[in-house]
């Protein structure tokens, strides 16, 4: 049981790192960007390579690998959605549009693993970042893994961060304004540009952190985003797509489902293992469709009835 | 190229449903694999089970004594074995469109931003159960499956016949389409697009709309998952994953959301574009590497199909209901039905020539 | 009325039919191309030149296409890089040695991605047959080789498949040929190395999927044959991470009593499952085996792993005879060009391209000749894994198997080794 609580606790914080940003990003521009993925990739693989040509400290490698994705990030807004955006098309072909960009940069990442990996002599598809640190250290009696501690720790000091962000700071405010109504925050004049921008930077950079932990916790691969994406996709939808703290509890949620859920199923009711991805989505439809997020990050403005037998029939239908 | 076209015309099919959904109707149809493969794998424990039922044997529909078993019946047996396949076709119709009816619940409930993620997870739901699924193989999924054409001895015949059958489904099941969108019908469902509220308060039924939309565009999924069936003779759930729903995402929005001869077009794009750039790595002299080159082609082809033309290749038209042709409106007010009819002779002549033109030993 | 009887955009859709236009003339011009180029009409010529013809064709040097269709990308990405760099490799020393033998053939490879999908498989090979390519090596998962079976079996293209290991394509008289042996054959292998160390009571932790379930039966049905119990826990696969099912997989140890696990897993999945395991005191205590999958993953020989390891005495089998020396020399071969060991059924790639290209020399580049001439020629070819004689069903006939482990290197760090060899029955170990 103990296991599975810090499994729990370890897989939470990194799916938080990676579903917050997502959330960030949904909220102020409304578009479900499928470059995120590509984010997290790229998170964990800028940190392999650069651990492997430079001996780096694990501080050192966050400042790299946010300051590199966050560039990439802005760069994917200034070149794709952003001229999309001034034409006015609808938050679909964005959808779509961020989609061919996802394609774009994991088959680049592609390319470069595979040139590293000729000129590196070295095994690049499931690799973790070469950073020393011991990879569990002792407290009082109890062996604990580091990563867990680390990847709590940076969960932990991003959302203050952002909380401090958002709430104080003039710059996240702003963002908050645009993210309730773009046109009335220009109007008063805060700039969407900057507003946008910025909130890119920090939605590549602190999923990029979450790509980070994950392959500091396990290890790196071209697919990791995509393997994670639908587990990371429903902690935001638990949080309403809109509310940060809400996006915390969904990734503990999720966590929870994957591994004590399971544990307790397998127990009790003997249910296979092999189940486990069946219960997360299980446990997200469920909550969606008990309590589906209206207003705010989307839902219906009213709730939609079935019409009563005892209304009089209309003339057309 | 017979090849290329059997694809082809079943990803059109899944295009076009997909089309009814998004273009017309604005639901946004993330879980479109959940049908292709619940219309597949009814199609294919249909078509084997009845080979065993017909002929008594008393095999699992999986293993190695069904599919020798099942290669030499079909052989011999032509009538059986085209029945089969339209019956199996219609059944996964009927299948594939109730899961449709019954998703629209959900669909309701949740709003347009979480229907993505909605039926998403009921198509992951829907891979993860198949594969502990034993009656249908479990994992290994069902092998076997004899081709409609098995008893044609050859070859070339065999994929010809069987492209002109899967041609022919698309050309019913666009034409249908074609129908269905440009009548009242069609207006009510883009006027469910543009503003469901106002639909509503002009007593459209909202909900019956949604419903029958999606047990027709499911239905459809569930065809095309049918044909992929019996092309491939082998179905597993590892077909069926995401990666595939957005690939037909993609290929209607570049094509053209609200014109189904932009779905076709929009396919077509999209299947032969990475068929096309694998002949680079034909070409030894080739600077950068071709496989990456072939896939980063469709990301890069989709950014840029939409900077410069957003509405997709082939944009939307009005709609042409008879009201319209009546009235004699639009320049060239020729009936649908005419229309139709020069379609179909067209294609029947077509279909004569290229029977003719594979007999006399083209490939 | 009238301004609505106007068709929307009539100005500005000029561009995007003309696009259309160019993409559909691009797609049928291809088709035309290709059509034109396979149906030559030959004229006709006089006696002498013909004989001319002939002449310089019996001096020309012919070229040959081999191609291949790999996981470069996805999920098998690790293995599908591998197969490429190994492909080459043994291209390379095929034109090697008719060169040497003074054959005036040449082999030329056409690698194609399948990003480890059966659909891109199949569309691999139907663009292969489309160019003229008649024989291809790979695909590397076994639900690819089914999605592809029925079109390479009626276009007679040539399939040798070089990791694919389940059962039920064991089908004889058809295209699929497999240089790999079928797993009914090292669980009988892993029956006796299990039992032979002592172990009565084992739990099976193999894949949900298609390679897992039926080596996890075969094996139950193996061991069961001697004196033991066996259960089958199976995890799903396509995880990022592994940790619940490992926490799962240790309180069932602890409830149940089992002294030892099998673990029947790929590369990827099983060095995450190890990593998980090292830290549980459960599963430190008790006897650990496994199948190939792991073997040769670099995060094995990470220190932490390894003293793992060693503690629980992991031993697996893996297909491949331990004294060949043509497999030393592959390894180095292979080492030496790219600095990376070997992983699993590389060698079996290696061969496969040797027997392509011998079957193409002995009957001719056309798909049903060579289906012919392959057995013949795998009968007399023994190459990096060993003898490749093939059964009925086109699949390798005789496989030995090796038992592996980690153990520490002279010099610092761990390294894998072969400890024991499977042969025919028997265990032999040294």
């Amino acid at each position: 049981m103990i296991a599975e609580l810090l499994n729990t606790l370890w897989v939470s914080s990194i799916y938080s790192l990676m579903s917050v940003p997502l959330t960030l990003s949904y909220r102020v521009t409304k578009i479900i960007n499928f470059a995120h993925i590509s984010f997290i990739t790229y998170g964990a693989y800028v940190a392999v390579i650069f651990s492997l040509l430079l001996p780096l400290g694990l501080i050192e490698t966050s400042l790299i690998v946010f300051l590199v994705v966050a560039v990439l990030a802005v760069l994917n807004h200034m070149l794709v959605l952003s001229p999309l955006m001034s034409r006015g098309t609808n938050v679909v072909t964005l959808m779509i549009a961020s989609m061919g960009s996802w394609i774009f940069l994991k088959y680049l990442l592609y390319a470069l693993v595979s040139s590293a990996q000729k000129v590196l002599r070295v095994d690049l598809f499931y690799v973790t970042p070469n950073i020393a640190i011991p990879s569990t250290i002792i407290i009082g009696e109890f062996r604990v893994s580091t990563f867990l501690l680390i990847s709590n720790a940076m969960n932990i000091m991003t959302l203050l961060f952002l909380y401090v962000f958002l709430m104080k700071v003039k710059l996240g405010r702003a963002m908050r304004a645009v993210a309730d109504n773009a046109g009335l925050a220009q109007i008063t004049g805060i700039s969407k540009n900057a507003v946008l921008n910025a909130t890119w930077i920090l939605t590549g950079g602190i999923a990029a952190l979450g790509g980070l932990a994950w392959s500091l916790s396990y290890y790196a691969s071209p697919e990791l985003g995509d393997n994670v994406i639908l587990q990371v996709f429903a902690c935001s939808v638990i949080g309403g797509l809109s509310s940060i703290p809400l996006t915390f509890a969904g990734a503990f949620v999720i966590a929870f489902a994957e591994n004590i859920l399971i544990a307790w199923l397998h127990t009790y009711l003997g249910l296979d293992v092999s189940f486990r991805p069946f219960i997360s989505f299980l446990t997200l439809l469920l909550v969606i469709l008990i309590r589906p997020p209206a207003g705010g990050g989307g839902g219906l403005p009213y709730r939609f009835k079935l019409p009563f037998r005892g209304d009089k029939k209309r003339s057309t239908s | 190229m017979l090849s290329w076209s059997s694809l082809f015309t079943i990803y059109s099919i899944l295009a076009i449903s997909l089309n009814l959904e998004i273009g017309f109707t604005g639901i946004s149809n993330f879980g479109k694999v959940a049908f292709y493969g619940i219309g597949a794998f009814i199609a294919a424990s249909f078509g084997i089970w009845s080979f065993l039922l017909v002929f008594r044997l008393a095999y699992p529909l999986y293993g190695l004594n069904t599919i020798i078993a099942l290669g030499k019946i079909a052989a011999a047996n032509p009538l059986l074995n085209v029945t089969v396949f339209f019956v199996s076709i219609s059944l996964s119709f009927i299948v594939a469109g109730i899961f449709g009816y019954l998703i629209t619940y959900p669909t309701l409930r949740v709003g347009p931003a979480f229907l993505g993620i909605t039926v998403l997870s009921f198509g992951e739901l829907m891979r993860i159960f198949l594969r502990h699924f034993k009656p249908t193989g479990a994992a290994s999924g069902l092998m076997g499956l004899p081709h409609p054409f098995a008893w044609i001895n050859d070859s070339t015949m065999k994929s010809a016949l069987f492209v002109i059958s899967a041609l022919a489904i698309m050309v019913i099941i666009y034409s249908f389409s074609q129908r269905l969108v440009n009548s009242p019908y069609g207006r009510a469902m883009k006027s469910i697009r543009e503003d469901e509220i106002a639909a509503l308060c002009l007593g459209k039924n909202v909900l019956r709309y949604k419903a029958q939309v999606l047990f027709i565009a499911s239905g459809f999924s569930g065809v095309a998952g049918a044909l992929l069936v019996f092309y491939t003779g082998f179905v597993s759930p590892d077909l069926f994953v995401t990666s595939v729903t957005f690939d037909i995402w993609a290929m209607v929005i570049v094509g053209g959301m609200a014109n189904n001869r932009g779905a076709i077009l929009g396919t077509a794009v999209i299947t032969f574009i990475d068929r096309l750039a694998a002949i680079l790595n034909f070409i030894p002299w080739f600077p950068l590497d071709p496989n990456i080159l072939r896939w980063m082609i469709t990301g890069i082809l989709i950014i840029v199909v939409l900077m410069f033309r957003p509405s997709g290749l082939l944009p939307e038209r009005t709609l042409k209901t008879p009201a319209w042709e009546t009235i004699g409106l639009g320049s060239k007010a020729i009936s649908t039905m005419e229309r139709g009819r020069a379609l179909v002779s067209f294609l029947f002549k077509l279909m004569i020539k290229i029977v003719d033109w594979f007999k006399a030993g083209g490939r | 009325m009238s301004e609505q009887s106007k068709p929307e955009n009539k100005g500005t859709s000029i561009l995007p039919r003309y696009v259309a236009l160019l993409l559909i003339g691009i797609v049928i011009g291809s088709a035309v191309g290709y059509l034109v180029e396979s149906s030559a009409v030959e004229s006709e010529r006089s006696i002498v030149s013909q004989l001319q013809d002939q002449v310089a064709q019996l001096q020309a040097v012919k070229e040959y296409s081999i191609g291949c269709t790999f996981p470069l990308t996805g999920d098998l990405a690790f293995i599908g890089t591998q197969f490429q760099s190994v492909a080459e490799m043994a291209v390379a020393d095929l034109n090697n040695q008719t060169a040497r033998y003074g054959l005036k053939v040449r082999f030329n490879l056409v690698i194609y991605d399948d990003k480890t999908t059966p659909e891109v498989a199949l569309t691999n090979v139907q663009t292969l047959a489309q160019a003229g390519v008649k024989v291809v090596i790979g695909p590397a998962g076994s639900s690819q080789i089914k999605a592809i079976k029925s079109y390479a079996d009626d276009n007679k293209i040539m399939i040798i498949s070089p990791s694919s290991t389940v059962p039920d394509l064991a089908i004889p008289d058809d295209y699929i040929f497999r240089t790999t042996g079928s797993d009914v054959g090292q669980s009988q292998a892993l029956a006796t190395l299990i039992s032979g160390q002592g172990m009565k009571k084992v739990l099976v932790f193999a894949r949900d999927d298609d390679y897992g379930v039926a080596f996890g039966q075969f094996f139950k049905k193996d061991f069961e044959a001697l004196n033991g119990t066996v259960v089958i826990m199976n995890y799903a696969v396509g995880q990022t991470d592994y940790s619940s099912e490992v926490a799962q997989l240790s309180t069932k140890v602890k409830n149940e009593g089992f002294d030892s696990v099998l673990m029947i897993t790929y590369d990827t999945d099983g060095a995450n499952i190890l990593n998980h395991a090292k830290d549980d005191a459960t599963l430190s205590s008790i006897r650990w085996f496994s199948s190939e999958g792991v073997q040769g993953t670099p995060q094995l020989t990470d220190p932490a792993i390894a003293a793992f390891i060693q503690k629980v005495k992991l031993y697996g089998t893996r297909p491949v005879f331990k004294e060949n020396p043509l497999l030393l020399n592959f390894k180095a071969e292979f080492k030496a060009e790219t600095g990376l060991d070997a992983g699993v059924f590389t060698d079996k790639v290696y061969d496969s391209v040797f027997l392509a290209g011998w079957s193409i020399i002995a009957g001719g580049y056309d798909g049903a000749a060579i289906k012919e001439a392959l057995p013949k020629v795998a009968q007399n070819y023994y190459g990096a894994s060993g003898w490749c004689i093939l059964d009925g069903n086109g699949d390798r006939l005789i496989q030995d198997y090796a038992v592996w482990t980690v153990v520490p290197k002279v010099g610092g760090g761990f390294e894998y080794q072969d400890v024991a060899s499977y042969s025919s029955g028997s265990l032999v170990w040294g």
